[in-house]
């Protein structure tokens, strides 16, 4: 939408130039991930600039789903079944994360109880807390509780990456869904009680449909957030996911070098996806995401 | 109508509370107290067993202090620390401010793709992020860099560009690549803030003839002042504490260890890192990290007032 | 059906006292309008009466039964929001089936009373459609519907008729009390619209301040009313107000400037107990006749004389602003006399109509008698 009300009185010309500068300033950005896509369908990698390696191929994405790693390797990498352990964690993560806050995003926005705005002060720390200084214990515990047998272990660590990797996400999206349950009206709620219904039941039944959108936006961010995640998968899961290997193959990637601009082109595909979609959204309540 | 033991309200709220009191307990509380312990256990190699009932007091601490002050490396990890945090936070800060003060100031449905734009580093998976720049910063003709500074022949000979002995050239890598992520985190705050300053305030001074840079200067940033300290604040608790996409950089050798090597990352490493793990002193170095992080943290929840947005629930039911 | 009963109720929200030491009783099937200014209280009675606001003190009885720590659920009230606040998400069906969807009510009962209550709200063909797609008039239907399907002892309505347009206010308010009548519910209904709180109510209660003023007869409040605020508040234009000194002889009369206004028999006694030096004067713009020449003046009645300060032709009258030395009042007078800025008029007053007011407490002086 145009600016209707500023339109008389700016400069258009100042704004030519603020636009060239910002996108100057995104030029890298621009580059690097163009270049990325564009090598996954050369030969050659292109990110030297340099036209002329550009030999247009879909080679690697075929040799990508065939799992080799290079035209003559041998080793197979099963890189569909990384994709869907990379789905299953960031699916979990989401799950979790939107079960959680909902729940206690919904008590701290409606119910009063001693202690509620220490509780609010605190879930804010915990969303600054150093992670690093939790995943060494956490590991602890994890080593601690891990089943001795061996399949059992395996879904053990999914589940285990999956809580622990929701748990970062909780504190901010409890913050997040509560701004939306504040926004409902209080008569609404009280409609529901005077009919009859119970906290869970209102809680269900009306509220819940009416944070619709919030739901939406903790569940896009815990699903990226769980997408994205190198450390915790590293750390906990037995198997790999796309982050994994793409870190492990860094340097066997000599070889054919583009493979692995395929293999990160496929791993960002999901998250464009939702930028497209959701941009919106995204643009509102992207404060959620707080990293470096 | 009879009594329901699920329906009084005390018992309600348990039951919202529960998974989430359940999650903080398990992944915070429990967490921070181990690790508080291991901090004076000999723990390494996570040998838990062996290490888990050995108490040593403070050895850990004095190790790591000793470690800070004798040792070349551990010190650096310190200067790499302060050097990291300070620039990437100014740049940050002042970046994130001057993204939303341009896009304020242009068309909207540009300024939207430039916002989403940059938004994309913190959403993108921290490999594939960690990749873009790798190919950026390639030590051979591939890289990026290289070619550009090449093609305008600055350099003749591709450069390990966070491999030379100089500290700035990993500094720098770590600081671009991260600030890119942190930028918009600013950018976000402070465009929405520039969105809901009302109107009238803004053609008023349009109307006084004030230009864009007057209206930066003397209304615009005034009225960001509370967003200002938010931001710097709180970006200053997350890059103290991260380290995911520098640890990428390190372990793909597109930065020495040795300058690439912040805090938390000295953390990450020393109990999981290639070689011997020494958890007990990483616990130390945790412990203090916490530390500084809870202070800087509660100060900045207090000082801006985040309690007082927290309204009280209206009814007595 | 039940009548509603507060005893000494206190509502407090930190230092704001929102209710204060309310004594209130409703009867069985009674409609009983409250009437107050915007912030004097009246929501937050309703909420007091439905359960969603603990009083701080005081206490409240359904019947004989104490309410006061009773849950929403447990007190069967009808509850109609100023907003209306359905259930955006769920189709007007479902919205009126809410309430009875909680009690468990089987699904054809369900069905049939909810087609019951919306055929009696001429709603029935709006069934499938979500509250957002219907209009304001129609939205509070539903809402009334939702209130009335679970058969509550006590209906309870917050302004429900504010955000509606003037005709169809009309119609809805006819409509809610011939409905309120032919169910026999107990019901209390929120307006700052007097003219409303005079068309609907049995009895009208009138709250300032979270005080409760007066609470009687619509007719009675309009003509006597208990003190100054609401002789102000009733009334569009309301009651004029004019202070004046006593005088005491053989008889007792009023002294408005060089003016004599004499008095009934009952406020001559009233005035000769108490014996106030100096009163208010209270009369309704309408119980005055506007006469322009002296001689028109009736011997032995008693007339003010003032000027003109402005006039607005209303259609059937013309409403005039007079001032008595520094008093403005406001006065109809018939068409068919030509008026004008600067005009000295002689003010004759129905002396059945005027009352009197303790300039100190406000009160009307014949209920400053009974107390
Ligand atoms: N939850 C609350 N917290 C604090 N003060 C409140 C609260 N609810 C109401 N008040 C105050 O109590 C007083 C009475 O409010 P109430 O809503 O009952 O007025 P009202 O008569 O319904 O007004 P209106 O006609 O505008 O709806 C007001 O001064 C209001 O500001
Ligand atoms: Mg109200």
């Amino acid at each position: 939408m145009m600016q209707l009300w500023d339109v008389e009185v700016k400069s258009r010309k100042i704004e030519i130039v603020l636009i060239l500068a910002v996108f100057l300033a995104s030029l890298p950005l621009i580059l690097n991930y163009g270049l990325l896509i564009l090598s996954s369908f050369s030969t050659e990698m292109v990110t030297n600039l340099d036209p002329t390696s550009f030999r247009p191929t879909i080679d690697n994405w075929i040799l990508l789903f065939e799992g080799r790693l290079s035209v003559t390797g041998g080793v197979r990498e099963d890189v569909v079944r990384y994709t869907i352990n990379t789905a299953i964690v960031a699916l979990g993560v989401a799950g979790v994360v939107v079960l959680v806050s909902v729940m206690a995003g919904y008590a701290m926005s409606r119910m009063n109880f001693k202690g509620r705005s220490l509780i609010m002060q605190m879930i804010l720390l915990l969303h600054a807390f150093p992670g690093v200084a939790l995943i060494i214990a956490v590991y602890l515990i994890f080593r601690a509780t891990l089943p001795s047998d061996i399949e059992l272990a395996r879904i053990y660590s999914f589940a285990y990456v999956i809580v622990a990797r929701a748990a970062l996400e909780i504190p901010m999206s409890i913050w997040l869904i509560k701004g939306f349950f504040d926004r409902v009206p209080w008569e609404v709620e009280w409609a529901a009680i005077i009919d009859g219904a119970s906290r869970l039941r209102v809680w269900r039944e009306v509220m819940l449909p009416m944070v619709k959108p919030g739901i939406a936006a903790i569940a896009i961010f815990a699903f990226l957030a769980g997408w994205e995640d190198l450390i915790y998968v590293r750390t906990f899961l037995f198997d790999r996911t796309l982050a994994t290997y793409i870190e492990s193959n860094i340097n066997v990637e000599f070889a054919y070098m583009p493979l692995l601009a395929a293999a990160g082109t496929l791993y960002l595909l999901p998250t464009i996806l939702f930028f497209i979609l959701t941009q919106r959204l995204l643009l509102e309540t992207s404060t959620g995401g707080i990293k470096g | 109508m009879k009594k329901n033991i699920f329906s009084t309200n005390k018992v309600q709220l348990l039951i919202f509370l529960l998974p989430a009191f359940l999650i903080v307990l398990l992944f915070y509380i429990i967490p921070i107290i181990i690790t508080v312990y291991v901090s004076f256990t000999p723990m390494r190699n996570w040998n838990i067993d062996k290490y888990f009932n050995v108490i040593v007091g403070l050895q850990n601490y004095n190790r790591l202090f000793s470690l800070i002050t004798r040792d070349p490396v551990a010190r650096q990890v310190v200067m790499n620390t302060v050097v990291f945090v300070a620039i990437t936070l100014a740049i940050n800060v002042l970046g994130g401010l001057g993204l939303a003060l341009a896009n304020f100031f242009i068309d909207e449905r540009v300024s939207t793709g430039f916002r989403t734009l940059w938004l994309l580093p913190r959403m993108t998976p921290i490999a594939v992020y960690g990749l873009l720049w790798y190919y950026f910063f390639h030590g051979s003709s591939i890289g990026m860099l290289n070619s550009i500074a090449m093609s305008l022949g600055l350099i003749k000979k591709p450069i390990a560009w966070g491999q030379e002995v100089i500290p700035w050239g990993p500094w720098s890598i770590i600081i671009i690549v991260n600030g890119f992520v942190g930028v918009s985190f600013g950018m976000v705050i402070f465009y929405s803030a520039l969105k809901s300053i009302p109107r009238e305030l803004i053609i008023a001074a349009r109307v006084d003839g004030a230009s864009n840079w007057k209206l930066t200067t003397n209304i615009l940033i005034p009225l960001l002042r509370w967003h200002l300290l938010f931001v710097t604040t709180w970006q200053l608790l997350s890059l103290l504490t991260t380290y995911a996409h520098t640890f990428l950089l390190v372990e793909w050798g597109v930065v020495s260890r040795t300058y690439g090597q912040t805090w938390a990352l000295y953390v990450f490493n020393t109990a999981f890192g290639r070689g011997e793990q020494d958890q007990g002193l990483a616990a130390a170095a945790a412990v203090i990290l916490v530390i500084f992080g809870a202070i800087l943290g509660w100060i900045t929840v207090r000082a801006l007032g985040f309690n007082k947005m927290i309204t009280k629930p209206k009814g007595d039911i | 059906m039940v009548s509603v009963r507060l005893e000494k109720v206190t509502k407090k929200f930190g230092k704001v006292v929102a209710v204060n030491n309310v004594d209130l009783e409703i009867e069985e099937g009674e409609f009983m309008a409250l009437l107050g200014p915007s912030g004097s209280g009246k929501s937050t009675l309703l909420y007091l009466i439905a359960g969603i606001y603990k009083p701080t003190s005081g206490k409240i009885f359904f019947d004989d039964r104490d309410v006061t720590n009773l849950p929403p659920r447990e007190r069967n009230v009808g509850l109609v929001f100023q907003n209306y606040a359905l259930y955006p998400h769920m189709k007007v069906f479902d919205n009126i089936a809410f309430p009875l969807k909680i009690k468990k009510v089987p699904k054809e009962e369900i069905r049939r009373k909810v087609f019951e209550v919306a055929k009696l709200l001429r709603i029935e063909h709006l069934l499938d459609r979500y509250p957002g797609q219907l209009s304001g008039g129609q939205q509070q239907r539903v809402a009334i519907a939702r209130a009335l399907v679970k058969e509550p002892q006590v209906l309870l309505l917050d302004e429900p008729l504010s955000n509606l347009d003037a005709l169809l206010r009309v119609s809805v308010r006819s409509e809610l009390k011939r409905l309120q009548k032919n169910l026999g519910i107990t019901a209390i209904y929120v307006t700052h619209d007097q003219a409303e709180a005079m068309a609907l109510a049995d009895r009208i209660a009138i709250i300032n301040e979270g005080v409760i003023q007066q609470v009687d007869l619509p007719e009675v409040v309009y003509n006597r009313p208990k003190n100054m605020f609401v002789g102000g508040f009733i009334g569009n234009p309301p009651m004029n107000f004019v202070e004046a000194g006593v005088e005491y002889n053989e008889t007792v009369k009023l002294i408005v400037g060089e003016d004599s206004v004499w008095l009934p028999q009952e406020y001559i006694e009233i005035l000769r107990k108490l014996k106030l030096q100096k009163v208010v004067l209270g009369f309704r713009p309408e119980d005055v006749l506007v006469l322009k020449d002296e001689r028109q003046v009736e011997p032995g009645s008693s007339v003010i004389r003032g000027e003109i300060f402005t006039v607005e032709p209303m259609g059937r009258e013309v409403l005039l602003t007079v001032m008595i030395g520094e008093t403005m009042v406001k006065v109809y007078a018939p068409p068919t006399q030509y008026y004008s800025m600067g005009d000295k008029v002689f003010l004759q007053i129905n002396p059945a109509k005027l009352r009197l007011f303790d300039p100190d407490t406000t009160i009307a002086l014949e209920y400053l008698v009974k107390t």
